[in-house]
Protein backbone atom coordinates (compact mmCIF):
# COMPACT_ATOMS: atom_id res chain seq x y z
CA UNK A 1 0.00 0.00 0.00
CA UNK A 2 1.57 3.03 -1.21
CA UNK A 3 1.55 6.64 0.28
CA UNK A 4 1.04 9.32 -1.76
CA UNK A 5 1.47 13.26 -0.49
CA UNK A 6 0.97 16.08 -3.01
CA UNK A 7 1.58 19.82 -2.25
CA UNK A 8 0.78 19.30 1.60
CA UNK A 9 -0.09 22.26 3.30
CA UNK A 10 -1.05 22.66 7.04
CA UNK A 11 -1.79 25.73 9.34
CA UNK A 12 -3.11 24.93 13.18
CA UNK A 13 -6.05 26.80 14.24
CA UNK A 14 -3.52 28.71 16.31
CA UNK A 15 -2.05 30.20 13.09
CA UNK A 16 1.39 28.41 13.14
CA UNK A 17 1.73 27.34 9.84
CA UNK A 18 3.28 23.59 10.52
CA UNK A 19 3.83 22.31 7.04
CA UNK A 20 4.80 24.12 3.65
CA UNK A 21 4.40 21.99 0.70
CA UNK A 22 5.23 18.87 1.25
CA UNK A 23 5.32 16.36 -1.66
CA UNK A 24 6.09 12.88 -0.91
CA UNK A 25 5.71 9.05 -2.35
CA UNK A 26 6.41 6.12 0.27
CA UNK A 27 5.93 2.72 -1.22
CA UNK A 28 4.46 -0.46 -0.10
CA UNK A 29 7.50 -1.84 2.37
CA UNK A 30 10.17 0.80 2.58
CA UNK A 31 11.24 1.73 6.23
CA UNK A 32 11.57 5.79 6.31
CA UNK A 33 13.28 7.63 9.11
CA UNK A 34 12.28 11.43 9.95
CA UNK A 35 15.09 13.26 11.25
CA UNK A 36 15.16 17.50 11.96
CA UNK A 37 14.67 20.10 14.86
CA UNK A 38 12.06 20.32 17.21
CA UNK A 39 9.48 22.00 15.82
CA UNK A 40 10.17 21.33 11.80
CA UNK A 41 6.45 19.50 11.65
CA UNK A 42 7.49 15.64 11.67
CA UNK A 43 4.53 14.70 14.47
CA UNK A 44 2.14 17.09 11.93
CA UNK A 45 3.36 15.24 9.22
CA UNK A 46 2.51 12.07 10.20
CA UNK A 47 -0.92 13.14 11.88
CA UNK A 48 -2.05 12.93 8.56
CA UNK A 49 -1.36 10.03 7.86
CA UNK A 50 -3.83 8.23 9.98
CA UNK A 51 -6.23 11.16 8.86
CA UNK A 52 -6.45 12.85 12.62
CA UNK A 53 -5.19 16.29 10.55
CA UNK A 54 -6.71 17.24 7.22
CA UNK A 55 -4.83 19.07 4.75
CA UNK A 56 -5.48 22.98 4.95
CA UNK A 57 -4.36 22.35 0.83
CA UNK A 58 -3.07 19.60 -1.05
CA UNK A 59 -4.50 15.68 -0.54
CA UNK A 60 -2.63 12.88 1.45
CA UNK A 61 -3.33 9.32 0.03
CA UNK A 62 -3.12 6.19 1.66
CA UNK A 63 -3.32 3.29 -0.88
CA UNK A 64 -6.31 4.91 -2.83
CA UNK A 65 -8.35 6.37 -0.17
CA UNK A 66 -7.94 9.42 0.26
CA UNK A 67 -7.60 10.96 4.02
CA UNK A 68 -10.57 13.48 4.33
CA UNK A 69 -13.08 10.62 3.32
CA UNK A 70 -12.48 8.16 5.70
CA UNK A 71 -12.29 8.04 9.39
CA UNK A 72 -9.37 7.88 11.77
CA UNK A 73 -11.37 4.87 12.83
CA UNK A 74 -11.38 3.12 9.29
CA UNK A 75 -8.14 4.33 8.41
CA UNK A 76 -6.57 2.46 11.75
CA UNK A 77 -7.10 -0.62 9.79
CA UNK A 78 -4.46 0.82 7.32
CA UNK A 79 -2.29 2.78 9.26
CA UNK A 80 -1.21 1.73 12.92
CA UNK A 81 0.46 4.60 15.18
CA UNK A 82 2.62 4.47 18.00
CA UNK A 83 2.44 7.58 19.97
CA UNK A 84 6.08 9.09 21.80
CA UNK A 85 4.06 8.62 25.00
CA UNK A 86 2.69 5.29 26.11
CA UNK A 87 0.80 7.11 28.77
CA UNK A 88 -1.66 8.51 27.01
CA UNK A 89 -3.03 5.49 25.41
CA UNK A 90 -2.78 2.86 28.43
CA UNK A 91 -6.37 2.33 30.47
CA UNK A 92 -6.92 -1.50 30.78
CA UNK A 93 -6.04 -3.69 33.78
CA UNK A 94 -3.48 -6.47 32.31
CA UNK A 95 -1.31 -6.39 29.18
CA UNK A 96 -3.23 -8.92 27.17
CA UNK A 97 -6.45 -7.03 27.05
CA UNK A 98 -4.52 -3.86 26.45
CA UNK A 99 -2.60 -4.88 23.39
CA UNK A 100 -5.77 -6.70 22.22
CA UNK A 101 -7.80 -3.65 22.51
CA UNK A 102 -6.50 -2.24 18.50
CA UNK A 103 -7.30 -5.61 17.03
CA UNK A 104 -10.85 -5.98 18.56
CA UNK A 105 -11.79 -2.62 17.54
CA UNK A 106 -10.73 -2.87 13.86
CA UNK A 107 -13.39 -6.39 14.20
CA UNK A 108 -10.91 -9.57 13.54
CA UNK A 109 -12.63 -12.64 14.59
CA UNK A 110 -11.70 -13.78 17.96
CA UNK A 111 -9.43 -16.15 16.88
CA UNK A 112 -7.33 -14.08 14.55
CA UNK A 113 -7.07 -11.32 17.09
CA UNK A 114 -5.59 -13.89 19.66
CA UNK A 115 -3.10 -14.68 17.19
CA UNK A 116 -2.39 -11.26 16.88
CA UNK A 117 -1.96 -10.62 20.33
CA UNK A 118 -0.09 -13.46 21.22
CA UNK A 119 2.34 -12.81 18.24
CA UNK A 120 2.87 -8.96 19.06
CA UNK A 121 3.45 -9.99 22.93
CA UNK A 122 6.12 -12.35 21.64
CA UNK A 123 8.15 -9.71 19.40
CA UNK A 124 7.75 -7.03 21.97
CA UNK A 125 9.07 -9.71 24.47
CA UNK A 126 6.69 -9.37 27.01
CA UNK A 127 5.22 -12.90 27.05
CA UNK A 128 5.74 -13.35 30.11
CA UNK A 129 4.44 -9.91 31.65
CA UNK A 130 0.88 -10.73 29.87
CA UNK A 131 -0.95 -10.78 33.53
CA UNK A 132 1.12 -7.53 34.62
CA UNK A 133 -0.96 -4.25 34.79
CA UNK A 134 0.65 -1.63 32.48
CA UNK A 135 1.27 0.94 35.08
CA UNK A 136 2.69 -1.70 37.41
CA UNK A 137 5.78 -1.81 34.56
CA UNK A 138 8.56 0.24 34.17
CA UNK A 139 8.07 3.32 31.91
CA UNK A 140 10.30 1.54 28.89
CA UNK A 141 8.29 -1.78 29.16
CA UNK A 142 4.94 0.59 28.81
CA UNK A 143 6.70 1.57 25.58
CA UNK A 144 7.02 -1.96 25.23
CA UNK A 145 3.11 -2.56 25.48
CA UNK A 146 2.18 0.73 23.68
CA UNK A 147 4.13 -0.36 20.71
CA UNK A 148 2.52 -4.37 20.93
CA UNK A 149 -0.90 -2.80 21.21
CA UNK A 150 -0.17 -1.27 18.15
CA UNK A 151 1.70 -3.95 16.23
CA UNK A 152 -1.46 -5.94 16.81
CA UNK A 153 -3.79 -4.42 14.48
CA UNK A 154 -1.29 -5.82 11.86
CA UNK A 155 -1.79 -2.20 9.80
CA UNK A 156 0.54 -2.86 6.24
CA UNK A 157 1.78 1.02 7.56
CA UNK A 158 3.13 1.19 10.99
CA UNK A 159 4.52 4.46 12.53
CA UNK A 160 6.77 5.36 15.66
CA UNK A 161 6.91 9.08 16.79
CA UNK A 162 10.29 9.07 18.34
CA UNK A 163 10.06 5.54 19.76
CA UNK A 164 13.41 5.87 21.67
CA UNK A 165 13.57 9.05 23.24
CA UNK A 166 13.80 8.31 27.04
CA UNK A 167 14.15 4.26 26.42
CA UNK A 168 17.60 2.68 27.61
CA UNK A 169 19.77 0.41 25.28
CA UNK A 170 18.23 -3.15 25.77
CA UNK A 171 14.64 -1.49 24.61
CA UNK A 172 16.16 0.70 22.04
CA UNK A 173 17.55 -2.88 20.96
CA UNK A 174 14.28 -4.24 21.25
CA UNK A 175 12.20 -1.81 19.18
CA UNK A 176 15.02 -2.18 16.54
CA UNK A 177 14.14 -5.90 16.41
CA UNK A 178 10.68 -5.10 16.27
CA UNK A 179 11.41 -2.83 12.88
CA UNK A 180 13.30 -5.53 11.66
CA UNK A 181 10.62 -8.17 11.63
CA UNK A 182 8.14 -5.88 10.17
CA UNK A 183 10.39 -5.42 7.54
CA UNK A 184 10.39 -9.08 6.80
CA UNK A 185 7.09 -8.88 6.93
CA UNK A 186 6.82 -6.16 3.59
CA UNK A 187 5.28 -4.16 6.23
CA UNK A 188 6.13 0.06 5.62
CA UNK A 189 7.32 1.40 8.62
CA UNK A 190 7.50 5.40 9.36
CA UNK A 191 10.09 6.37 12.23
CA UNK A 192 10.62 10.12 13.83
CA UNK A 193 13.58 10.27 15.65
CA UNK A 194 16.48 11.97 17.06
CA UNK A 195 18.54 9.26 17.98
CA UNK A 196 20.69 9.86 14.71
CA UNK A 197 22.64 6.59 15.37
CA UNK A 198 19.32 4.38 15.66
CA UNK A 199 18.09 6.04 12.25
CA UNK A 200 21.71 5.50 10.45
CA UNK A 201 21.44 1.84 11.48
CA UNK A 202 17.51 0.92 10.59
CA UNK A 203 16.38 2.78 8.07
CA UNK A 204 17.22 2.60 4.23
CA UNK A 205 15.95 5.82 3.43
CA UNK A 206 15.80 8.73 5.53
CA UNK A 207 14.20 12.49 5.28
CA UNK A 208 15.19 15.57 6.82
CA UNK A 209 12.82 18.22 7.33
CA UNK A 210 12.97 22.08 8.36
CA UNK A 211 10.24 24.57 9.17
CA UNK A 212 7.11 22.38 7.47
CA UNK A 213 9.57 21.70 4.33
CA UNK A 214 11.76 18.50 3.24
CA UNK A 215 15.52 19.38 3.47
CA UNK A 216 16.53 16.03 1.90
CA UNK A 217 15.00 12.82 1.03
CA UNK A 218 17.06 9.90 0.03
CA UNK A 219 19.01 6.83 0.57
CA UNK A 220 20.39 7.03 3.96
CA UNK A 221 24.10 6.82 3.49
CA UNK A 222 23.59 10.49 1.10
CA UNK A 223 21.08 12.15 3.01
CA UNK A 224 22.92 11.48 6.30
CA UNK A 225 26.53 12.56 4.43
CA UNK A 226 25.16 15.90 4.18
CA UNK A 227 26.87 17.67 7.23
CA UNK A 228 26.15 21.09 5.63
CA UNK A 229 22.65 20.62 4.83
CA UNK A 230 21.68 18.68 7.90
CA UNK A 231 23.49 21.58 10.37
CA UNK A 232 20.24 23.48 9.57
CA UNK A 233 18.27 21.11 10.98
CA UNK A 234 20.25 20.55 14.06
CA UNK A 235 21.09 17.26 13.02
CA UNK A 236 24.42 15.88 13.07
CA UNK A 237 25.50 12.86 10.90
CA UNK A 238 26.27 9.59 13.00
CA UNK A 239 29.14 9.06 14.65
CA UNK A 240 30.94 6.29 12.69
CA UNK A 241 30.06 9.08 9.37
CA UNK A 242 32.17 11.40 10.97
CA UNK A 243 34.66 9.27 12.07
CA UNK A 244 35.10 7.46 8.27
CA UNK A 245 35.09 11.16 6.94
CA UNK A 246 37.98 12.31 9.24
CA UNK A 247 39.53 8.72 7.97
CA UNK A 248 38.99 10.07 4.79
CA UNK A 249 36.42 7.70 3.55
CA UNK A 250 35.23 8.52 0.13
CA UNK A 251 31.27 7.12 1.43
CA UNK A 252 29.66 8.09 4.17
CA UNK A 253 29.42 5.10 6.34
CA UNK A 254 26.44 4.12 8.29
CA UNK A 255 27.00 1.07 10.07
CA UNK A 256 29.52 -1.01 11.82
CA UNK A 257 29.57 -3.07 8.54
CA UNK A 258 30.04 -0.47 6.19
CA UNK A 259 32.80 1.48 8.36
CA UNK A 260 35.50 -1.95 8.40
CA UNK A 261 34.86 -2.50 5.11
CA UNK A 262 35.79 0.93 4.33
CA UNK A 263 38.71 0.62 6.43
CA UNK A 264 40.10 -2.33 4.77
CA UNK A 265 39.76 -0.63 1.06
CA UNK A 266 42.02 1.87 2.56
CA UNK A 267 44.82 -0.01 3.57
CA UNK A 268 44.48 -2.03 0.96
CA UNK B 1 3.67 25.86 23.98
CA UNK B 2 3.09 27.94 26.79
CA UNK B 3 0.50 30.21 24.96
CA UNK B 4 -1.74 26.91 24.14
CA UNK B 5 -1.48 26.24 27.89
CA UNK B 6 -3.41 28.93 29.56
CA UNK B 7 -6.18 31.56 28.44
CA UNK B 8 -3.65 34.25 28.24
CA UNK B 9 -3.16 35.79 25.29
CA UNK B 10 -0.15 38.28 24.47
CA UNK B 11 -1.05 41.46 23.05
CA UNK B 12 0.60 45.06 23.24
CA UNK B 13 -2.24 46.99 25.11
CA UNK B 14 -2.43 49.51 27.84
CA UNK B 15 -4.54 46.61 29.62
CA UNK B 16 -1.94 44.24 29.42
CA UNK B 17 0.75 46.67 30.76
CA UNK B 18 -1.10 47.35 34.12
CA UNK B 19 0.21 45.59 36.98
CA UNK B 20 -1.53 42.76 37.83
CA UNK B 21 -2.67 43.34 41.16
CA UNK B 22 -4.85 46.59 39.41
CA UNK B 23 -6.31 44.28 37.34
CA UNK B 24 -7.31 42.12 40.19
CA UNK B 25 -8.49 45.54 41.76
CA UNK B 26 -10.70 46.30 38.98
CA UNK B 27 -11.95 43.20 38.52
CA UNK B 28 -13.45 43.11 41.98
CA UNK B 29 -14.18 46.19 42.44
CA UNK B 30 -16.05 45.62 39.50
CA UNK B 31 -18.05 42.51 40.61
CA UNK B 32 -18.16 43.79 43.99
CA UNK B 33 -20.61 46.61 43.08
CA UNK B 34 -22.40 44.95 40.11
CA UNK B 35 -23.29 42.12 43.24
CA UNK B 36 -24.50 44.72 45.45
CA UNK B 37 -25.79 47.30 43.69
CA UNK B 38 -29.62 46.94 43.35
CA UNK B 39 -30.29 48.55 40.02
CA UNK B 40 -31.99 46.09 37.80
CA UNK B 41 -29.54 46.80 35.13
CA UNK B 42 -26.39 47.45 37.10
CA UNK B 43 -24.56 44.37 35.64
CA UNK B 44 -25.64 44.52 32.00
CA UNK B 45 -24.47 48.59 32.06
CA UNK B 46 -21.03 47.66 33.54
CA UNK B 47 -20.50 44.67 30.80
CA UNK B 48 -21.38 47.39 28.16
CA UNK B 49 -19.53 50.20 29.16
CA UNK B 50 -16.66 48.86 31.42
CA UNK B 51 -15.80 45.39 30.49
CA UNK B 52 -16.65 45.60 26.64
CA UNK B 53 -14.55 48.66 26.07
CA UNK B 54 -11.44 47.37 28.04
CA UNK B 55 -11.48 44.00 26.07
CA UNK B 56 -11.62 46.33 22.81
CA UNK B 57 -8.83 48.42 24.40
CA UNK B 58 -7.00 45.28 24.97
CA UNK B 59 -6.95 44.18 21.93
CA UNK B 60 -9.24 40.93 22.55
CA UNK B 61 -12.72 41.46 21.98
CA UNK B 62 -13.23 38.72 19.82
CA UNK B 63 -11.28 36.39 22.24
CA UNK B 64 -13.85 37.78 25.14
CA UNK B 65 -16.94 37.88 23.56
CA UNK B 66 -16.36 34.10 22.52
CA UNK B 67 -15.57 32.75 26.00
CA UNK B 68 -18.51 35.03 26.90
CA UNK B 69 -20.91 33.52 25.09
CA UNK B 70 -19.73 30.32 25.96
CA UNK B 71 -20.49 30.87 29.49
CA UNK B 72 -23.49 33.47 28.73
CA UNK B 73 -26.05 31.04 26.55
CA UNK B 74 -26.27 27.99 28.86
CA UNK B 75 -25.99 29.94 32.27
CA UNK B 76 -28.73 31.79 31.29
CA UNK B 77 -31.30 28.96 29.78
CA UNK B 78 -30.34 26.61 33.40
CA UNK B 79 -31.00 30.19 35.07
CA UNK B 80 -34.44 30.50 33.06
CA UNK B 81 -35.48 26.80 33.56
CA UNK B 82 -34.69 26.52 37.33
CA UNK B 83 -36.56 29.92 37.77
CA UNK B 84 -39.89 28.82 35.71
CA UNK B 85 -39.96 25.42 37.38
CA UNK B 86 -38.84 26.32 41.84
CA UNK B 87 -39.98 29.57 41.81
CA UNK B 88 -43.35 29.97 40.01
CA UNK B 89 -45.97 32.30 40.57
CA UNK B 90 -45.68 35.78 38.61
CA UNK B 91 -48.54 37.39 37.37
CA UNK B 92 -47.71 38.60 34.39
CA UNK B 93 -48.00 36.25 31.91
CA UNK B 94 -46.39 37.16 28.25
CA UNK B 95 -47.13 33.98 26.20
CA UNK B 96 -47.80 30.07 26.91
CA UNK B 97 -46.36 26.90 26.11
CA UNK B 98 -48.05 24.09 25.95
CA UNK B 99 -48.83 23.73 29.85
CA UNK B 100 -45.92 26.11 30.55
CA UNK B 101 -46.80 29.48 31.04
CA UNK B 102 -43.80 32.16 30.58
CA UNK B 103 -44.14 34.95 33.32
CA UNK B 104 -42.41 38.33 32.77
CA UNK B 105 -41.16 38.06 36.84
CA UNK B 106 -39.47 34.89 36.07
CA UNK B 107 -37.70 35.93 32.84
CA UNK B 108 -36.59 39.50 34.59
CA UNK B 109 -35.41 37.29 37.36
CA UNK B 110 -33.54 35.00 35.59
CA UNK B 111 -32.02 37.89 33.37
CA UNK B 112 -31.15 39.40 36.97
CA UNK B 113 -29.22 36.19 37.72
CA UNK B 114 -27.78 35.57 34.76
CA UNK B 115 -26.26 38.87 33.84
CA UNK B 116 -24.79 39.15 37.08
CA UNK B 117 -23.53 35.20 36.81
CA UNK B 118 -21.97 36.90 33.38
CA UNK B 119 -20.44 40.57 35.07
CA UNK B 120 -18.88 37.87 37.51
CA UNK B 121 -17.47 35.36 34.90
CA UNK B 122 -16.00 37.46 32.42
CA UNK B 123 -14.49 40.02 34.45
CA UNK B 124 -12.21 37.22 35.28
CA UNK B 125 -12.13 36.02 32.01
CA UNK B 126 -11.02 39.09 30.84
CA UNK B 127 -8.06 39.06 34.12
CA UNK B 128 -7.47 35.71 32.47
CA UNK B 129 -6.61 36.55 29.11
CA UNK B 130 -4.57 39.94 29.73
CA UNK B 131 -2.51 38.39 32.72
CA UNK B 132 -0.01 35.65 32.41
CA UNK B 133 -0.92 33.92 35.85
CA UNK B 134 2.39 33.48 36.97
CA UNK B 135 2.78 37.34 36.99
CA UNK B 136 -0.10 37.47 38.88
CA UNK B 137 1.01 35.19 41.32
CA UNK B 138 4.64 36.29 41.27
CA UNK B 139 3.43 39.91 41.95
CA UNK B 140 1.06 38.53 44.88
CA UNK B 141 3.43 36.82 46.58
CA UNK B 142 5.71 39.53 46.47
CA UNK B 143 2.95 41.34 48.19
CA UNK B 144 2.91 39.14 50.91
CA UNK B 145 0.75 35.95 49.78
CA UNK B 146 1.81 33.12 50.88
CA UNK B 147 3.87 30.78 47.99
CA UNK B 148 1.54 27.51 48.69
CA UNK B 149 -1.34 29.66 48.41
CA UNK B 150 -0.12 31.23 44.73
CA UNK B 151 0.89 27.26 44.00
CA UNK B 152 -2.54 25.99 44.43
CA UNK B 153 -4.29 29.02 42.44
CA UNK B 154 -1.89 29.08 39.61
CA UNK B 155 -1.91 25.23 39.54
CA UNK B 156 -5.51 25.44 39.31
CA UNK B 157 -5.37 28.27 36.83
CA UNK B 158 -3.02 25.81 34.61
CA UNK B 159 -4.72 22.85 34.82
CA UNK B 160 -7.81 23.33 32.31
CA UNK B 161 -6.11 24.07 29.53
CA UNK B 162 -3.26 21.22 30.31
CA UNK B 163 -6.11 18.65 30.65
CA UNK B 164 -8.38 19.61 27.67
CA UNK B 165 -5.08 19.10 25.57
CA UNK B 166 -4.33 16.00 27.21
CA UNK B 167 -7.39 14.97 26.74
CA UNK B 168 -7.14 15.84 23.00
CA UNK B 169 -4.03 13.46 22.86
CA UNK B 170 -5.49 10.40 24.74
CA UNK B 171 -8.76 10.88 22.02
CA UNK B 172 -6.13 11.23 19.06
CA UNK B 173 -4.28 7.93 20.66
CA UNK B 174 -7.34 5.73 20.94
CA UNK B 175 -9.03 6.99 17.47
CA UNK B 176 -5.63 6.05 16.04
CA UNK B 177 -6.39 2.48 17.41
CA UNK B 178 -9.82 2.16 15.85
CA UNK B 179 -11.74 3.56 18.60
CA UNK B 180 -15.21 4.60 17.09
CA UNK B 181 -15.59 8.12 18.45
CA UNK B 182 -18.08 8.94 16.60
CA UNK B 183 -20.48 6.19 17.09
CA UNK B 184 -23.96 5.95 18.57
CA UNK B 185 -24.78 7.15 22.45
CA UNK B 186 -24.29 3.94 23.87
CA UNK B 187 -21.39 3.05 22.58
CA UNK B 188 -20.34 6.38 23.45
CA UNK B 189 -20.82 5.33 27.48
CA UNK B 190 -18.43 2.43 26.69
CA UNK B 191 -15.65 4.92 25.30
CA UNK B 192 -14.83 6.66 28.76
CA UNK B 193 -12.87 4.14 30.12
CA UNK B 194 -10.42 4.46 27.51
CA UNK B 195 -10.30 7.99 27.60
CA UNK B 196 -10.70 8.79 31.29
CA UNK B 197 -8.29 6.39 32.72
CA UNK B 198 -5.39 7.53 31.02
CA UNK B 199 -6.14 10.84 31.83
CA UNK B 200 -6.55 9.99 35.77
CA UNK B 201 -3.42 7.76 35.79
CA UNK B 202 -1.53 10.39 34.08
CA UNK B 203 -2.55 13.32 36.06
CA UNK B 204 -1.57 11.17 39.10
CA UNK B 205 2.15 10.59 37.97
CA UNK B 206 2.57 14.31 37.01
CA UNK B 207 0.84 15.32 40.69
CA UNK B 208 3.99 13.36 41.76
CA UNK B 209 6.62 14.40 39.16
CA UNK B 210 5.61 18.34 40.04
CA UNK B 211 5.86 17.77 44.01
CA UNK B 212 9.22 16.59 43.65
CA UNK B 213 10.12 19.11 41.15
CA UNK B 214 9.23 22.28 43.01
CA UNK B 215 11.18 20.44 46.38
CA UNK B 216 13.66 20.14 44.22
CA UNK B 217 13.84 23.99 44.19
CA UNK B 218 13.05 24.66 47.53
CA UNK B 219 10.04 25.63 47.40
CA UNK B 220 9.49 25.00 51.20
CA UNK B 221 13.04 26.70 52.18
CA UNK B 222 12.12 29.32 54.74
CA UNK B 223 14.56 32.22 53.73
CA UNK B 224 13.49 35.15 51.75
CA UNK B 225 12.88 34.78 48.76
CA UNK B 226 14.04 37.16 45.27
CA UNK B 227 12.13 37.45 42.38
CA UNK B 228 13.69 36.61 38.84
CA UNK B 229 11.31 38.55 36.88
CA UNK B 230 10.34 42.90 37.80
CA UNK B 231 6.95 43.13 37.13
CA UNK B 232 6.63 47.12 36.67
CA UNK B 233 4.07 48.97 39.43
CA UNK B 234 3.61 52.53 37.76
CA UNK B 235 2.34 55.42 39.50
CA UNK B 236 -0.56 55.39 37.29
CA UNK B 237 -1.58 51.96 38.78
CA UNK B 238 -1.11 52.68 42.33
CA UNK B 239 -3.41 55.63 41.69
CA UNK B 240 -6.28 53.14 39.56
CA UNK B 241 -6.21 51.33 42.48
CA UNK B 242 -6.98 54.00 45.20
CA UNK B 243 -9.54 55.54 43.28
CA UNK B 244 -10.80 52.23 42.32
CA UNK B 245 -10.34 51.15 46.88
CA UNK B 246 -11.97 54.70 47.39
CA UNK B 247 -15.09 54.54 44.82
CA UNK B 248 -15.79 50.93 46.74
CA UNK B 249 -15.88 52.53 50.28
CA UNK B 250 -17.96 55.50 49.09
CA UNK B 251 -20.54 53.34 47.47
CA UNK B 252 -20.86 51.27 50.39
CA UNK B 253 -21.10 53.93 52.88
CA UNK B 254 -23.63 55.83 51.09
CA UNK B 255 -25.82 52.88 50.92
CA UNK B 256 -25.52 52.27 54.96
CA UNK B 257 -26.44 55.88 55.36
CA UNK B 258 -29.40 55.58 53.05
CA UNK B 259 -30.86 53.09 54.15
N1 LIG C 1 -1.82 21.35 18.52
C1 LIG C 1 -1.07 22.37 18.06
N2 LIG C 1 -1.58 23.62 17.99
C2 LIG C 1 -0.83 24.64 17.50
N3 LIG C 1 0.42 24.53 17.07
C3 LIG C 1 0.99 23.31 17.12
C4 LIG C 1 0.29 22.17 17.62
N4 LIG C 1 1.10 21.09 17.54
C5 LIG C 1 2.26 21.54 17.03
N5 LIG C 1 2.21 22.87 16.77
C6 LIG C 1 3.27 23.71 16.16
O1 LIG C 1 3.52 23.24 14.85
C7 LIG C 1 4.90 23.21 14.57
C8 LIG C 1 5.34 21.81 14.21
O2 LIG C 1 5.19 20.98 15.35
P1 LIG C 1 5.45 19.40 15.33
O3 LIG C 1 4.82 18.82 14.13
O4 LIG C 1 5.02 18.87 16.66
O5 LIG C 1 7.04 19.35 15.19
P2 LIG C 1 8.05 18.15 15.47
O6 LIG C 1 7.27 16.90 15.68
O7 LIG C 1 8.91 18.13 14.25
O8 LIG C 1 8.84 18.54 16.69
C9 LIG C 1 5.59 23.77 15.81
O9 LIG C 1 5.83 25.13 15.59
C10 LIG C 1 4.58 23.57 16.90
O10 LIG C 1 4.71 24.56 17.90
MG1 LIG D 1 7.13 15.60 17.37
Amino acid sequence: MNIEISDLHFTYPSGVQALRGISLTIEAGEQVGIVGQNGAGKTTLVRHLNGLLHPTAGEVKIGDWDTRKYSVAKLAARVGYVFQNPDDQLFSRDVRTEVAFGPKNLGYPKEQVEALVSEALEMTELADKTEANPYDLSPTWRKMVAIASVIAMDTPIVIFDEPTTGQDAASVARIANVIRVLRERGKTVITITHDIDFCAENFERVIAMSQGRILLDGKANDVLGQEEILAATYVDPPQLARLGRRLGFKETVRNEEEFLAALKNMSA
Amino acid sequence: MNDRLSFYRKRNSPVHALNPFTKLILVSALIFYGLTAKGFWTATLMVAFVLLPLALASKLLKEYVGVALKVILPTAGFMFVMQSVFIPGGTTEIFRLGFISVELETVQRSYLIASRIFLFISAFVLLLLTTHPSELMSDLTRRGLPPQFAYVIISTLQIIPQMQAKAQTIIAAQRSRGLDTESSFFKRAGLLVPLVGPLVFGSLVEVEERAIAIEARGFTSTRTKTFLHDIPDTPADKFIRWTLTLFIIISLAARLWLS
